[in-house]
């Protein structure tokens, strides 16, 4: 408003300041206050002192109605009002307004306790506290009094002071926390300088403060010369660069030490990937029989471990736990299925535990035999490491009592799974989703057996090779294969199919292979897969299996898949899982325990 | 010493309040007969009564700034608060003459006055459009003092000026239609006037406490 008044001004008088205004009023002590205002520059229009103060405040509860007019003009200075303690209420609401012949210029209306700004206070003086042992620093401690006018004394008025110093020849000054005593101390000025310093005070709990009080200069006392002239400052600098320089010494003392000892306390190394007692060299040349014997000892063990977890369901071999805890609901609901119930284990003993034989270690010296279901295959070439795994593996046909695996028929065999290596996912892979084709043909199990696909695999081991030996529940990645199988190869390579997490032993992919030599799986099968990984898990061959829909398609128990197996690919339709021992390997990197093939390898035992 | 920052969050506030209120001695636990002397009472009574006019003070500016602004509220005729019916001592004279018995009673109906508009200030600011957190935080805080700062009162008066107790008058406050108001221009001058009178209470009864103490007390010679 005054703004838009004053920009009023400016056009009519063309002039900046035209009409007086309030600027201040101040009650430095609760019981007094006065207005200030600027006069206006007229131009000569009017004569100066025409400016009048109007004044009006409420009196219980309502306002007297008539303004009154400012009972002194002169003590305040020029331009001013002074309201003196008979004039003055606090808590109470004022309005002034000036005028100016007559017409209102100005307006403003507050409480008195609102305005209030002290007077600076006075008497200020310092006094040496101490001086510092170096003789350059000194404290000194600072008094004052309060603002005569101000009752501190009958506590109607509080005050809080804030001190000010600095040194002479700088400009800005250094600020001190309010305090609410009259004396503070100032510490550590140097004793070669002078100092200035100056108080405000304001009423506690305002935000405005007084005027600053008279400077005082503080001039210290000189101490002698032998003070020094400057602080000792730690270098920290070369403190650093020393440090560094030393590290770094012995870090590079460490590095290149022939101190093998020191050398791996500070820096060990990363270990690798291995299994115990195999020494990688084996693998690579070739001697799977001593790595067979190894990991046959090895995977002993595995079945305890897994006994141990109670979500690992485990199917052991009966050739080496007769109690193995066994698969508890899960293998028998795999077992369930009549389908495979027909299928007798091969070899091994005919009881329920529907052993995949093919990772039995002493199944691996018996030949392959097509009635044989998985003993041939598991057995032997692979490095049994994944014996453990095996049994996972195998452990559906396991539950299934055998029926997995069809006796003696390899028509029956199901395709195994196995485990494509990165490579070329040669073998026609039933996994995963798309299978669209005849992979269909694979008798996997049923579909539903989806509902008991894990999400979550367990990596159980790795291959030498870098492939991951999963325990069922994951599900592959790979496309599906499109294999072409004939009928008669379908039939041939159902295998009783392992459910969701069945592993094909190589046997029966063998099986299936050896039964269809040709399927020209390959061709089919590589465009299909893709460079990544595959793993596939039984579970999704069966699915894909079961989304082809395959005739011989049985309502499949669900089979009690087991938490986690191993997974295998599964090669399209005759399922291919290359045994090594089966077949001629060109080369003897050679994984796999149900099933690791690697594509190369499979080509290359692919008739 | 107690230092108050202007404007200072509330968090230092309450903590500065709260630490400077704790750290008065009391009565250890449940001792019969404990008397807490009355310059610790009084002491307590005064750095209460400063908290609570700082807070009052931070949230009429908060206020001011946040829903005031270019809305003229302060060129509108200060109305009056509805404790202003209490004929308490408007300057310096006024209150020395006052007796200190008086005195103490009418802070205790100021005190009173205030229950009832705290609790409703409290329960609207929360009910606000995006109630703002630094109002509503120190409007709960005051309410709470208030009442602290009541009871003290009480235990004061009953020390300096046992016996005789007056019967409780206060000021009805009936001011919740106009902070119910539909109208949001209304609504909003109703709260800033609320808040303008609690920060002017608050000042009263923050000076006539000092007042009494330094009179009691010290005898005039703080």
């Amino acid at each position: 408003m005054d703004l838009h008044w004053h920009h009023l001004l400016d056009t009519e008088y063309g002039d900046s300041s035209g009409k007086p205004k309030f600027t201040k009023c101040r009650s430095p002590e609760l019981e007094t206050f006065s207005c200030h205002w600027t006069d206006g520059v007229h131009h000569g229009l009017k004569h100066p002192g025409s400016v009048q103060l109007f004044y009006i405040r409420r009196s219980t509860q309502e306002w007297t109605q008539e303004w009154k007019e400012c009972p002194d003009y002169v003590s305040a200075g020029e331009n001013s009002c002074y309201f003196n303690s008979s004039y003055t209420s606090i808590w109470i609401p004022y309005c002034i307004k000036l005028t100016s012949n007559g017409g209102t210029v100005d307006q403003k209306c507050f409480s008195v306790e609102e305005i209030v700004q002290p007077d600076p206070p006075i008497g200020l003086n310092w006094t040496l506290l101490n001086i510092s042992l170096t003789g350059i620093h000194a404290d000194i401690q600072v008094r004052w009094e309060p603002p005569p006018n101000a009752d501190v004394q009958k506590g109607w008025i509080v005050l809080e002071y804030e001190l000010q110093y600095k040194e002479v020849n700088e400009t800005q000054w250094k600020m001190m926390d309010p305090v609410l005593s009259t004396s503070v101390p100032v510490y550590s000025l140097r004793l070669d300088k002078e100092y200035e310093v100056r108080v405000r005070s304001r009423q506690r709990n305002s935000e405005k403060y007084g005027e600053f009080s008279e400077v005082l200069y503080v001039t210290l006392p000189q101490t002698s010369l032998f003070a020094c002239e400057e602080d000792f400052q730690l270098p920290w600098f070369l403190i650093i660069i020393f440090g560094l320089f030393g590290l770094m010494v012995m870090l590079f003392v460490f590095v290149f030490s022939k101190q093998q000892r020191i050398k791996m306390l500070i820096l060990p190394p990363v270990p690798v990937p291995k299994i115990k007692g195999i020494d990688p060299d084996l693998l690579k040349e070739g001697k799977l029989e001593e790595v067979n014997t190894i990991l046959a000892i090895h995977d002993n063990y595995k079945p305890e471990f897994y006994n141990d977890d109670s979500w690992v369901e485990f199917i052991e071999l009966d050739i080496d736990d007769p109690d193995e805890k066994a698969e508890g609901s899960d293998t028998d609901r795999l077992l369930s299925n009549d389908h495979q119930k027909s299928l007798n284990i091969l070899g091994a003993k005919d009881d329920d535990s529907g052993r995949t034989s093919c990772y039995e270690p002493d199944i691996l010296e018996t030949d392959f035999n097509a009635s044989d279901v998985c003993d041939g295959t598991s057995e032997v070439a692979q490095p049994q490491r994944l014996k453990g795994e095996a049994d996972l593996v195998c452990l559906d046909q396991k539950n299934q009592n055998n029926s997995l695996y069809p006796d003696a028929s390899p028509a029956t065999q199901q395709p195994s799974v196995v485990l494509a290596e990165e490579s070329k996912p040669r073998p026609c892979l039933v996994v995963g989703t798309e299978s669209t084709h005849q992979a269909a043909h694979t008798q996997l199990s049923n579909p539903s057996s989806l509902a008991n696909i894990d999400f979550y695999a367990q990596v159980s081991d790795i291959t030498p090779a870098g492939s991951v030996v999963l325990s069922p529940g994951q599900k592959n990645k790979a496309g599906i294969s499109q294999c072409d199988v004939h009928p008669e190869l379908v039939s041939l390579c159902q295998a009783n199919f392992i459910m969701d997490n069945a592993y094909f032993c190589e046997a029966d992919a063998k099986k299936c292979i050896a039964v269809v030599p040709h399927v020209e799986i390959e061709s089919h099968v590589e465009p299909s897969f893709n460079q990544e990984d595959i793993y596939i898990t039984a579970e999704s061959l069966t699915t894909t299996a079961g989304r082809s829909g395959t005739a011989e398609r049985a309502p499949d128990a669900e089979l009690p898949v087991p938490d986690y197996t191993s997974i295998h690919i599964v090669q399209c339709p005759q399922g291919l899982i290359l045994n090594a021992t089966a077949l001629p390997l060109p080369d003897k990197e050679f994984l796999s325990s149900c099933g690791y093939v690697s594509t190369d390898q499979l080509n290359k035992l692919m008739p | 010493m107690i230092t108050f920052d202007n404007l200072s969050g509330i968090d230092h506030l309450t903590v500065a309040g709260a630490l400077s209120v704790a750290s008065l001695p009391i009565c250890p636990g449940g001792a019969v007969n404990c008397q807490v002397s009355l310059r610790d009472l009084f002491d307590r009574a005064v750095i209460l009564s400063h908290y609570i006019h700082n807070l009052s003070s931070e949230m009429f500016n908060e206020f001011d700034k946040r829903y005031a602004q270019g809305r003229g509220f302060i060129t509108k005729a200060i109305n009056s608060c509805h404790t202003s019916s209490l004929s308490t001592p408007e300057d310096k004279e006024q209150a020395q003459q006052i007796h200190h018995e008086d005195l103490l009673n009418l802070v205790l109906r100021v005190l009173r006055s205030w229950n009832d508009p705290l609790y409703h200030l409290v329960a609207e600011v929360r009910g606000m459009q995006e109630a703002p957190d630094a109002i509503l935080s120190r409007a709960i805080e005051i309410e709470e003092q208030n009442k602290r700062l009541l009871e003290g009162m009480e235990k004061i008066v009953g020390q300096v000026h046992p016996g005789i107790r007056e019967n409780e008058v206060y000021s009805v406050w009936s001011g919740l239609p106009s902070l119910q108001m539909a109208d949001e221009d209304s609504r909003l001058f109703a709260f800033y006037n609320l808040l303008h009178c609690l920060r002017r209470d608050s000042h009263k009864i923050d000076n006539y406490l000092k007042l009494l103490k330094c009179r009691i007390i010290y005898d005039s010679n703080c």
